[in-house]
């Protein structure tokens, strides 16, 4: 058998390498579909990556809750604006307070963030967010000052902690303390600035360098009163078992949302999954292209394949008569089917990442290798090449060999 | 017809017929061929264009199946066998011969020549090396990495009975080996495959030129998809003659009734 697989594969390349210039295009279509596909999986993992880093970081007692969304349907693809913070979230004050209650819990955080500008007179940052939470957010993320304190229960409803960024944006000194600014038009004090995380994305979904950050309570002053809380951010004692910690929060929840499932609870690396609704977005749309693009170059690998056999009936009638079956005229073409898809498909990959790592000099982080993707390419380029070689090989086997032969009389 | 000899023939074809088409356009190429083929014989048959020559050829060869009838080979049926069963007998007992010759534009004279052995699973190298040895034989050793279209005609029909030899098949099927060659380049043809049948292989040729049924030790002509005439009925009678010897009288009394019957056709049509 191993002569014959190693003879298809000698015939494959003779063929394709006469053919040249139409296996080199044919090869193009199916490499970009894989580029498309290497460069999302590349850049997702990357985001995840980094995700899993703080996590880990975190420790393994931290338990995320975050409302269920939504299936994304067709027509929140065609409007990419996030619609998610202007819906109610079903996470309530009362479910923070009943899970401070579980005499497993060390610490809660409630994540309010909020819409609107933070300003200055002369100064009006573009990248900045807004935060309200309870001190508690300080100890879950492990948060360090490099300046003043953090927000705690006695401080005042119009004080704030800022990130370095801000800090340097708002007053072009990372020494703010004392200074104030205007969230939505009020007046806020900095009491603490905190120390540089370099963590543009995170599972809290902020960038705390460039935030506000001012007590729960100030933020329900600007939402008539009412926590919107978008996540809470649960920390066990040590010792505690999460999987057990995960489901009690969960019955809780449960009980508190009259069994609605709505909300739910992450931990470990499951906290990592993106969260950014753009980004998923993004990624479903190049999806898609990455599937067309695929699709389109199965249909080349076809095309091709249905070409190179008419171009070669006489030869397929001549093997037959000189002792080929039909089972190795089909392995034959198939081969040379798979030759174009693999080698397509490892194009691909390599301008996957290639193209990736260009996208990454615009962005905050850097793709990332795994084996998974390694994977996913071949996984695709394999199943190309066979679901676009087969029906063109099967055509080629079942020639008649009487009919091929004479055709050319 | 049937006709015993001690040991088993090589061929055995009873009642056989093929159909093609259907309805108004039904045709029988074949239409109850009756035939017993001993190893080591040379066969030439002859018969006009359209009388069923190609398709005995075809289904001896196992490239067709006939619509009726039964083909022994080597004593065993034929007929339940599997698609990959027939290739393999393709590729281990039978050698193809053909008018137009039939290699492959894109390998050289070489890669033409030992293309059967790649069907019997035999190593690139030593499929090279055996066809190498059989261009040897046809005088072909200096052409072996020409191209096919660098041949004369000759040449390339010599290369194309190198290829059918190449995984010593016990039949050769040739069908008009000659018809695309001049007389010179014909005769040369017909003292290979005369040399092949010496060294005890069984030959089926076609050809439609008589003056090389002379090679052959027995001569069949047909005429609308049955046999007409057998030069081996002719030795029935006879106390059994050697049979490797070419029966060039034999086939000169057939010859010509055969080309009157040739004659007939062509004035009917
Ligand atoms: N594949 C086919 N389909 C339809 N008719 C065929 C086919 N092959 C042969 N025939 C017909 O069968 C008859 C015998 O053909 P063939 O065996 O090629 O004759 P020969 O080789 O003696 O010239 C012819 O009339 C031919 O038209
Ligand atoms: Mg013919």
């Amino acid at each position: 058998m191993r002569p014959l697989l190693l003879e298809h594969y000698r015939t494959a390349k003779q063929s394709l390498v006469r053919a040249r210039m139409r296996t080199a295009l044919t090869m193009t279509g199916v490499a970009i579909g894989v580029a498309s596909i290497t460069t999302i999986l590349a850049l997702s993992n990357g985001i995840t990556n980094i995700i899993n880093d703080q996590v880990k970081e975190l420790g393994s007692t931290v338990a995320v809750i975050r409302p269920v969304s939504k299936q994304s349907s067709l027509q929140d693809l065609a409007n990419p604006t996030p619609q998610n913070s202007y819906t109610t979230s079903p996470l309530t004050e009362r479910d923070v307070e009943s899970i401070y209650e579980l005499k497993d819990v060390q610490a809660v955080a409630p994540l309010m963030t909020l819409s609107g500008s933070v300003r200055k007179a002369g100064a009006s940052p573009e990248r900045s967010s807004i935060l309200a939470t309870t001190p508690d957010f300080a100890d879950i993320s492990k948060l360090k000052m490099s300046d003043g304190q953090f927000i705690d229960s006695v401080t005042l409803e119009d004080t704030a902690v800022i990130g370095t960024q801000l800090a340097v944006d708002l007053f072009g000194t990372e020494e703010a303390i004392g200074k104030t600014f205007l969230i939505r038009g009020q007046s806020f004090t900095v009491i603490g600035v905190m120390k540089r995380q370099n963590d543009p994305i995170n599972y809290n979904n902020i960038d705390l360098d460039s935030a506000a950050i001012i007590s729960l309570e100030s933020g329900k002053l600007f939402n008539s009163g009412v926590a919107q809380i978008q996540q809470i951010n649960v920390k066990a004692k040590p010792g505690v078992a999460m999987a057990d910690f995960k489901q009690k929060i969960t019955n809780l929840l449960r009980a508190n949302h009259d069994h609605e499932r709505d909300v739910a609870v992450y931990t470990g690396t499951s906290i990592a999954k993106p969260t950014s609704r753009l980004f998923s977005v993004i990624s479903t749309v190049m999806s898609l292209i990455a599937g067309i693009s695929l699709l389109v170059g199965g249909i080349g690998i076809m095309n091709i394949m249905l070409v190179s056999i008419s171009e070669r009936t006489r030869e397929i009638g001549l093997r037959k008569a000189v002792g080929a079956s039909n089972r190795t005229i089909i392995l034959q073409f198939m081969i040379e089917a798979l030759i174009i898809s693999v080698i397509g498909g490892f194009a691909g990959f390599i301008g996957g990442y290639v193209i990736a790592f260009g996208i990454s000099m615009f962005l905050t982080y850097d793709p990332a290798f795994s084996w998974a993707i390694v994977g996913w390419a071949s996984a695709l380029s394999v199943g190309v090449g066979v679901l676009f070689g087969l029906y063109p090989a099967i055509r080629a086997s079942s020639k008649d060999p009487i009919e091929s032969l004479r055709r050319y009389h | 017809m049937t006709h015993h000899t001690a040991s088993s023939p090589v061929i055995s074809l009873t009642n056989l017929r093929k159909r093609f088409g259907v309805g108004e356009a039904e045709q029988y190429a074949l239409d109850g061929v009756d035939l017993t083929v001993e190893k080591g014989e040379f066969i030439a048959i002859m018969g006009p264009s359209g009388c069923g020559k190609t398709t005995l050829l075809n289904i001896i060869g196992l490239l067709d199946q006939p619509t009726e009838g039964e083909y022994l080979l080597d004593g065993k049926s034929v007929e339940d066998l599997s698609n990959s069963k027939r290739a393999r007998i393709r590729a281990k007992q039978i050698g193809f011969i053909f008018q137009n010759f039939n290699l492959i534009e894109r390998l050289n004279v070489l890669e033409n020549v030992a293309l059967p052995l790649a069907y019997s699973s035999m190593p690139h190298l030593k499929r090279l090396v055996a066809a190498s040895d059989m261009l040897k034989n046809f005088h072909l050793g200096e052409r072996e990495y020409y191209m096919p279209w660098q041949l004369s005609g000759g040449q390339t029909q010599r290369v194309a009975i190198a290829r059918a030899l190449v995984n010593d098949p016990s039949i050769i099927l040739a069908d008009e080996p000659t018809g695309n060659l001049d007389s010179r380049s014909s005769h040369v043809i017909m003292e290979e495959l005369s040399e092949v049948h010496k060294k005890g292989n069984t030959i089926i040729m076609v050809t439609h030129n008589p003056n090389l049924t002379t090679y052959a030790s027995r001569v069949i002509t047909m005429l609308d998809g049955k046999i007409d005439t057998d030069t081996k009925d002719l030795t029935i009678e006879k106390p059994k003659v050697a049979e490797k010897k070419p029966l060039g009288k034999a086939s000169k009394k057939a010859a010509p009734k055969a080309k009157k019957k040739r004659a007939k056709k062509v004035k009917k049509s």
